[in-house]
Protein backbone atom coordinates (compact mmCIF):
# COMPACT_ATOMS: atom_id res chain seq x y z
CA UNK A 1 0.00 0.00 0.00
CA UNK A 2 3.09 2.27 0.87
CA UNK A 3 4.41 1.82 -2.68
CA UNK A 4 0.90 2.98 -3.79
CA UNK A 5 0.98 6.16 -1.43
CA UNK A 6 4.32 7.03 -2.97
CA UNK A 7 2.89 6.96 -6.38
CA UNK A 8 -0.14 9.19 -5.10
CA UNK A 9 1.80 11.91 -3.93
CA UNK A 10 2.08 14.99 -5.32
CA UNK A 11 4.87 15.04 -7.16
CA UNK A 12 6.66 17.98 -9.35
CA UNK A 13 6.05 16.36 -12.84
CA UNK A 14 3.04 15.44 -14.46
CA UNK A 15 3.96 11.39 -15.41
CA UNK A 16 3.17 11.37 -19.23
CA UNK A 17 5.78 13.95 -19.71
CA UNK A 18 8.08 12.11 -17.45
CA UNK A 19 7.68 9.13 -19.94
CA UNK A 20 8.48 11.32 -22.89
CA UNK A 21 11.02 12.82 -21.74
CA UNK A 22 12.53 9.56 -20.33
CA UNK A 23 11.71 7.47 -23.48
CA UNK A 24 11.22 3.89 -23.92
CA UNK A 25 12.82 3.53 -20.14
CA UNK A 26 14.93 4.81 -17.75
CA UNK A 27 18.79 4.90 -18.81
CA UNK A 28 20.67 2.17 -16.94
CA UNK A 29 22.13 3.54 -14.20
CA UNK A 30 20.06 6.00 -13.59
CA UNK A 31 19.05 5.50 -9.41
CA UNK A 32 15.13 6.74 -9.62
CA UNK A 33 14.70 9.86 -7.48
CA UNK A 34 11.57 8.91 -5.80
CA UNK A 35 8.84 11.10 -7.16
CA UNK A 36 10.25 11.51 -10.69
CA UNK A 37 10.13 8.59 -11.89
CA UNK A 38 7.20 6.10 -12.74
CA UNK A 39 7.08 3.44 -9.39
CA UNK A 40 7.26 0.39 -11.98
CA UNK A 41 9.17 0.45 -14.95
CA UNK A 42 8.52 -3.11 -17.82
CA UNK A 43 12.40 -3.18 -17.91
CA UNK A 44 13.91 -2.64 -14.14
CA UNK A 45 17.30 -3.47 -13.65
CA UNK A 46 19.12 -3.36 -10.10
CA UNK A 47 21.34 -0.88 -10.19
CA UNK A 48 24.30 -0.97 -7.24
CA UNK A 49 26.69 1.03 -9.22
CA UNK A 50 30.07 0.08 -8.75
CA UNK A 51 30.08 -2.03 -5.58
CA UNK A 52 28.49 -5.57 -5.41
CA UNK A 53 25.93 -6.55 -2.47
CA UNK A 54 29.22 -8.37 -0.54
CA UNK A 55 31.30 -4.66 -0.24
CA UNK A 56 30.34 -2.84 3.28
CA UNK A 57 29.18 0.59 2.58
CA UNK A 58 31.05 3.62 2.59
CA UNK A 59 32.44 6.47 5.32
CA UNK A 60 30.30 8.74 3.70
CA UNK A 61 26.82 6.41 4.80
CA UNK A 62 28.43 6.13 8.39
CA UNK A 63 25.74 8.19 10.23
CA UNK A 64 23.07 7.77 7.59
CA UNK A 65 19.84 7.02 9.55
CA UNK A 66 17.60 5.46 7.24
CA UNK A 67 14.30 6.51 7.94
CA UNK A 68 11.11 5.39 6.38
CA UNK A 69 8.87 7.31 4.37
CA UNK A 70 6.32 9.87 6.00
CA UNK A 71 2.58 9.23 5.99
CA UNK A 72 0.70 11.68 6.11
CA UNK A 73 -2.06 10.36 9.35
CA UNK A 74 -5.10 12.02 8.15
CA UNK A 75 -4.23 10.94 4.33
CA UNK A 76 -3.48 7.40 5.15
CA UNK A 77 -7.34 7.27 7.71
CA UNK A 78 -9.07 8.51 4.75
CA UNK A 79 -7.15 6.17 2.38
CA UNK A 80 -7.63 3.44 4.70
CA UNK A 81 -11.08 3.63 5.03
CA UNK A 82 -12.04 4.05 1.53
CA UNK A 83 -10.55 1.45 0.99
CA UNK A 84 -12.68 -0.13 3.53
CA UNK A 85 -15.52 0.13 1.79
CA UNK A 86 -14.38 -0.55 -1.72
CA UNK A 87 -13.33 -3.81 -0.54
CA UNK A 88 -16.94 -4.44 1.13
CA UNK A 89 -18.56 -3.59 -1.77
CA UNK A 90 -16.11 -6.08 -4.04
CA UNK A 91 -16.73 -8.84 -1.74
CA UNK A 92 -20.50 -8.47 -1.36
CA UNK A 93 -20.90 -7.94 -5.03
CA UNK A 94 -18.92 -11.32 -5.54
CA UNK A 95 -20.63 -13.27 -2.80
CA UNK A 96 -23.68 -11.96 -4.76
CA UNK A 97 -22.82 -13.19 -8.26
CA UNK A 98 -22.06 -16.42 -6.86
CA UNK A 99 -25.00 -17.27 -5.01
CA UNK A 100 -26.71 -15.93 -8.37
CA UNK A 101 -25.00 -19.05 -10.26
CA UNK A 102 -25.10 -21.47 -7.73
CA UNK A 103 -28.91 -20.77 -7.82
CA UNK A 104 -29.39 -21.06 -11.56
CA UNK A 105 -27.67 -24.22 -11.42
CA UNK A 106 -29.89 -25.82 -8.58
CA UNK A 107 -33.02 -24.56 -10.48
CA UNK A 108 -31.25 -26.45 -13.41
CA UNK A 109 -30.79 -29.32 -11.71
CA UNK A 110 -34.20 -29.37 -10.15
CA UNK A 111 -35.79 -28.75 -13.41
CA UNK A 112 -33.67 -31.23 -15.47
CA UNK A 113 -35.73 -33.94 -13.02
CA UNK A 114 -39.14 -34.50 -13.12
CA UNK A 115 -39.48 -34.16 -9.57
CA UNK A 116 -42.33 -35.95 -8.50
CA UNK A 117 -42.08 -39.30 -11.32
CA UNK A 118 -38.20 -39.50 -9.93
CA UNK A 119 -39.33 -39.65 -6.61
CA UNK A 120 -41.83 -42.03 -6.79
CA UNK A 121 -39.67 -44.20 -9.32
CA UNK A 122 -36.86 -43.76 -6.58
CA UNK A 123 -39.14 -45.04 -3.70
CA UNK A 124 -39.80 -47.89 -5.81
CA UNK A 125 -36.47 -48.93 -6.77
CA UNK A 126 -35.41 -48.39 -3.06
CA UNK A 127 -38.58 -50.87 -2.11
CA UNK A 128 -37.53 -53.37 -4.75
CA UNK A 129 -34.08 -52.93 -3.20
CA UNK A 130 -35.24 -53.84 0.01
CA UNK A 131 -36.96 -56.62 -0.82
CA UNK A 132 -34.12 -58.24 -2.68
CA UNK A 133 -32.09 -57.59 0.41
CA UNK A 134 -34.40 -59.25 2.55
CA UNK A 135 -34.58 -62.15 0.10
CA UNK A 136 -30.97 -62.65 0.02
CA UNK A 137 -30.51 -62.62 3.55
CA UNK A 138 -33.09 -65.22 4.43
CA UNK A 139 -31.67 -67.76 1.81
CA UNK A 140 -27.65 -66.73 3.46
CA UNK A 141 -29.05 -67.44 7.04
CA UNK A 142 -30.66 -70.63 5.54
CA UNK A 143 -27.31 -71.78 4.06
CA UNK A 144 -25.74 -70.85 7.32
CA UNK A 145 -28.35 -72.84 9.34
CA UNK A 146 -28.12 -75.69 7.23
CA UNK A 147 -24.06 -75.82 7.00
CA UNK A 148 -23.84 -75.40 10.98
CA UNK A 149 -26.14 -78.45 11.18
CA UNK A 150 -24.08 -80.05 8.72
CA UNK A 151 -20.67 -79.45 11.12
CA UNK A 152 -22.57 -80.39 14.01
CA UNK A 153 -23.46 -83.65 12.42
CA UNK A 154 -20.03 -84.10 10.82
CA UNK A 155 -18.30 -83.93 14.29
CA UNK A 156 -20.78 -85.94 15.86
CA UNK A 157 -20.11 -88.42 13.77
CA UNK A 158 -16.13 -88.22 13.76
CA UNK A 159 -16.59 -88.40 17.57
CA UNK A 160 -18.76 -91.42 17.64
CA UNK A 161 -16.39 -93.19 15.10
CA UNK A 162 -13.62 -92.63 17.35
CA UNK A 163 -14.97 -93.43 20.36
CA UNK A 164 -16.09 -96.79 18.58
CA UNK A 165 -12.37 -97.71 16.89
CA UNK A 166 -11.30 -96.96 21.01
CA UNK A 167 -13.94 -99.74 21.80
CA UNK A 168 -12.84 -101.82 19.35
CA UNK A 169 -9.21 -101.23 19.98
CA UNK A 170 -9.96 -101.57 23.98
CA UNK A 171 -11.20 -104.47 23.40
CA UNK A 172 -8.82 -106.31 21.12
CA UNK A 173 -6.57 -105.58 23.60
CA UNK A 174 -8.19 -107.20 26.90
CA UNK A 175 -8.36 -110.55 24.63
CA UNK A 176 -5.27 -110.27 24.17
CA UNK A 177 -4.45 -109.67 27.17
CA UNK A 178 -6.54 -112.46 28.47
CA UNK A 179 -5.57 -114.94 26.01
CA UNK A 180 -1.88 -114.26 27.21
CA UNK A 181 -2.87 -114.96 30.41
CA UNK A 182 -4.32 -118.21 29.84
CA UNK A 183 -1.31 -119.09 27.91
CA UNK A 184 1.34 -118.14 30.55
CA UNK A 185 -0.17 -121.23 32.39
CA UNK A 186 1.81 -123.49 30.37
CA UNK A 187 5.72 -121.32 30.29
CA UNK A 188 8.44 -122.89 31.72
CA UNK A 189 9.38 -121.96 34.80
CA UNK A 190 12.50 -123.07 36.70
CA UNK A 191 10.20 -125.33 38.99
CA UNK A 192 8.71 -127.28 35.99
CA UNK A 193 12.09 -127.12 34.23
CA UNK A 194 13.25 -130.43 34.66
CA UNK A 195 9.76 -132.36 34.20
CA UNK A 196 9.42 -130.26 31.15
CA UNK A 197 12.15 -130.87 29.12
CA UNK A 198 11.87 -135.16 30.13
CA UNK A 199 8.31 -134.48 28.83
CA UNK A 200 10.03 -132.87 25.82
CA UNK A 201 12.46 -135.61 24.91
CA UNK A 202 10.13 -137.92 25.59
CA UNK A 203 7.62 -136.94 22.25
CA UNK A 204 9.54 -136.09 19.63
CA UNK A 205 7.23 -133.96 17.08
CA UNK A 206 7.73 -134.65 13.46
CA UNK A 207 5.99 -131.70 11.13
CA UNK A 208 7.08 -133.89 8.09
CA UNK A 209 4.30 -134.94 5.46
CA UNK A 210 3.63 -136.02 2.63
CA UNK A 211 1.13 -134.87 -0.35
CA UNK A 212 0.66 -135.99 -3.46
CA UNK A 213 -0.83 -134.35 -6.78
CA UNK A 214 -4.63 -135.58 -5.78
CA UNK A 215 -4.34 -133.32 -3.13
CA UNK A 216 -4.04 -136.58 -0.40
CA UNK A 217 -1.72 -135.78 2.70
CA UNK A 218 -0.01 -138.35 4.83
CA UNK A 219 1.16 -137.12 8.45
CA UNK A 220 2.79 -139.85 9.51
CA UNK A 221 6.39 -140.37 8.27
CA UNK A 222 9.96 -141.86 8.65
CA UNK A 223 11.93 -139.58 10.85
CA UNK A 224 15.16 -140.83 9.70
CA UNK B 1 7.72 -108.71 24.02
CA UNK B 2 8.84 -109.86 20.30
CA UNK B 3 8.46 -114.02 20.01
CA UNK B 4 11.50 -115.69 18.61
CA UNK B 5 12.29 -119.23 18.21
CA UNK B 6 15.60 -120.57 18.75
CA UNK B 7 15.82 -123.40 16.51
CA UNK B 8 19.03 -125.41 18.08
CA UNK B 9 20.58 -128.41 16.83
CA UNK B 10 22.59 -130.06 18.93
CA UNK B 11 25.14 -133.18 19.27
CA UNK B 12 23.59 -136.36 18.78
CA UNK B 13 24.34 -137.59 22.70
CA UNK B 14 22.50 -139.28 25.60
CA UNK B 15 19.38 -138.59 26.92
CA UNK B 16 20.66 -137.23 29.98
CA UNK B 17 23.29 -135.19 28.76
CA UNK B 18 20.86 -133.98 25.82
CA UNK B 19 18.44 -132.55 28.87
CA UNK B 20 21.71 -131.03 30.92
CA UNK B 21 22.05 -129.24 27.28
CA UNK B 22 18.73 -127.88 26.92
CA UNK B 23 18.51 -127.23 30.98
CA UNK B 24 21.52 -124.96 30.85
CA UNK B 25 20.72 -123.42 27.53
CA UNK B 26 17.05 -122.33 29.31
CA UNK B 27 17.92 -121.03 32.04
CA UNK B 28 21.19 -118.89 30.24
CA UNK B 29 17.85 -117.53 28.40
CA UNK B 30 16.06 -117.10 31.40
CA UNK B 31 18.84 -115.37 33.23
CA UNK B 32 19.03 -112.71 30.37
CA UNK B 33 15.48 -112.13 31.04
CA UNK B 34 13.25 -114.15 28.68
CA UNK B 35 10.14 -115.86 29.04
CA UNK B 36 10.25 -119.56 27.60
CA UNK B 37 6.64 -120.44 26.65
CA UNK B 38 7.59 -123.52 25.08
CA UNK B 39 9.88 -126.77 23.81
CA UNK B 40 9.51 -129.04 21.16
CA UNK B 41 11.69 -131.91 20.44
CA UNK B 42 12.04 -132.54 16.59
CA UNK B 43 14.08 -135.78 16.99
CA UNK B 44 17.03 -137.12 16.61
CA UNK B 45 17.66 -136.86 12.77
CA UNK B 46 20.53 -137.36 10.63
CA UNK B 47 22.01 -133.56 8.98
CA UNK B 48 21.49 -133.37 5.91
CA UNK B 49 24.79 -132.77 5.21
CA UNK B 50 28.49 -133.33 7.29
CA UNK B 51 28.60 -130.10 9.37
CA UNK B 52 32.15 -129.70 11.18
CA UNK B 53 31.89 -127.86 14.29
CA UNK B 54 33.71 -127.62 17.24
CA UNK B 55 36.99 -129.70 16.16
CA UNK B 56 34.10 -132.52 15.29
CA UNK B 57 32.52 -133.77 12.37
CA UNK B 58 28.86 -134.34 12.93
CA UNK B 59 26.08 -136.87 11.01
CA UNK B 60 23.32 -136.87 13.26
CA UNK B 61 21.93 -134.39 15.13
CA UNK B 62 19.01 -133.72 17.79
CA UNK B 63 16.74 -130.29 16.73
CA UNK B 64 14.91 -128.59 19.36
CA UNK B 65 12.91 -125.96 19.15
CA UNK B 66 12.43 -123.01 21.83
CA UNK B 67 9.37 -120.71 21.82
CA UNK B 68 9.99 -117.80 23.91
CA UNK B 69 8.97 -113.74 24.53
CA UNK B 70 12.40 -111.75 24.42
CA UNK B 71 13.57 -108.90 24.38
CA UNK B 72 15.23 -107.85 21.02
CA UNK B 73 18.73 -106.98 22.87
CA UNK B 74 18.78 -110.12 24.24
CA UNK B 75 19.55 -111.78 20.44
CA UNK B 76 23.60 -110.82 19.86
CA UNK B 77 24.32 -112.39 23.14
CA UNK B 78 22.85 -115.06 23.31
CA UNK B 79 23.82 -116.24 19.77
CA UNK B 80 27.63 -115.61 21.56
CA UNK B 81 27.07 -117.58 24.08
CA UNK B 82 25.15 -120.73 21.98
CA UNK B 83 28.62 -120.39 19.58
CA UNK B 84 30.68 -121.03 22.75
CA UNK B 85 28.84 -123.92 23.86
CA UNK B 86 30.40 -127.37 22.43
CA UNK B 87 27.50 -129.25 22.24
CA UNK B 88 25.34 -126.81 20.13
CA UNK B 89 26.05 -127.60 16.01
CA UNK B 90 24.16 -124.77 15.12
CA UNK B 91 21.59 -122.24 16.74
CA UNK B 92 19.49 -119.56 14.77
CA UNK B 93 16.98 -116.76 16.06
CA UNK B 94 14.16 -116.85 14.16
CA UNK B 95 10.75 -114.19 14.81
CA UNK B 96 7.97 -116.06 15.49
CA UNK B 97 5.59 -116.30 12.69
CA UNK B 98 2.40 -114.39 13.41
CA UNK B 99 -0.82 -115.80 13.39
CA UNK B 100 -2.15 -113.19 11.28
CA UNK B 101 -0.48 -113.28 8.25
CA UNK B 102 -1.60 -111.29 4.89
CA UNK B 103 -3.68 -113.15 2.71
CA UNK B 104 -1.57 -113.03 -0.54
CA UNK B 105 -4.02 -111.75 -2.93
CA UNK B 106 -1.05 -113.08 -6.06
CA UNK B 107 0.33 -111.37 -8.95
CA UNK B 108 -1.68 -108.50 -10.58
CA UNK B 109 -0.17 -107.93 -13.61
CA UNK B 110 1.13 -104.77 -14.38
CA UNK B 111 -0.59 -102.43 -17.14
CA UNK B 112 1.88 -101.29 -19.51
CA UNK B 113 2.18 -97.44 -18.51
CA UNK B 114 2.87 -99.10 -15.15
CA UNK B 115 5.72 -101.12 -16.11
CA UNK B 116 6.78 -97.97 -18.29
CA UNK B 117 6.95 -95.86 -15.27
CA UNK B 118 8.50 -98.80 -12.89
CA UNK B 119 11.75 -98.38 -14.72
Amino acid sequence: MLPALRRCRPGPVPLPALAAALGPGPAPGLSPVPGLCPGWSPRAVPVRGRKTRHDPPSKSKAGRVKLPPPVDPEELLVVQERYRQYRLVLGALRAEFRAEVLQKKQEERLAAQDSVQELEEHRRLMAWNDEENARQQARREERARREEEEQKRRKLEVAEKQARKMKAFLEEKEKEVLQLQEEAKNFITPENLEARIEECLDNPQNYNFAIDKDGRIVKRTVLS
Amino acid sequence: MPRYELALIVKAMQRPETAAVLKRTVEALMERGAVVRNLENLGERSLPYKISKHKERHKRGGYFLIDLEAPPSIVSPMMEHLGRDIDVIRRAFLRHPLAKAEECSGIVPLSPGEKLQKN
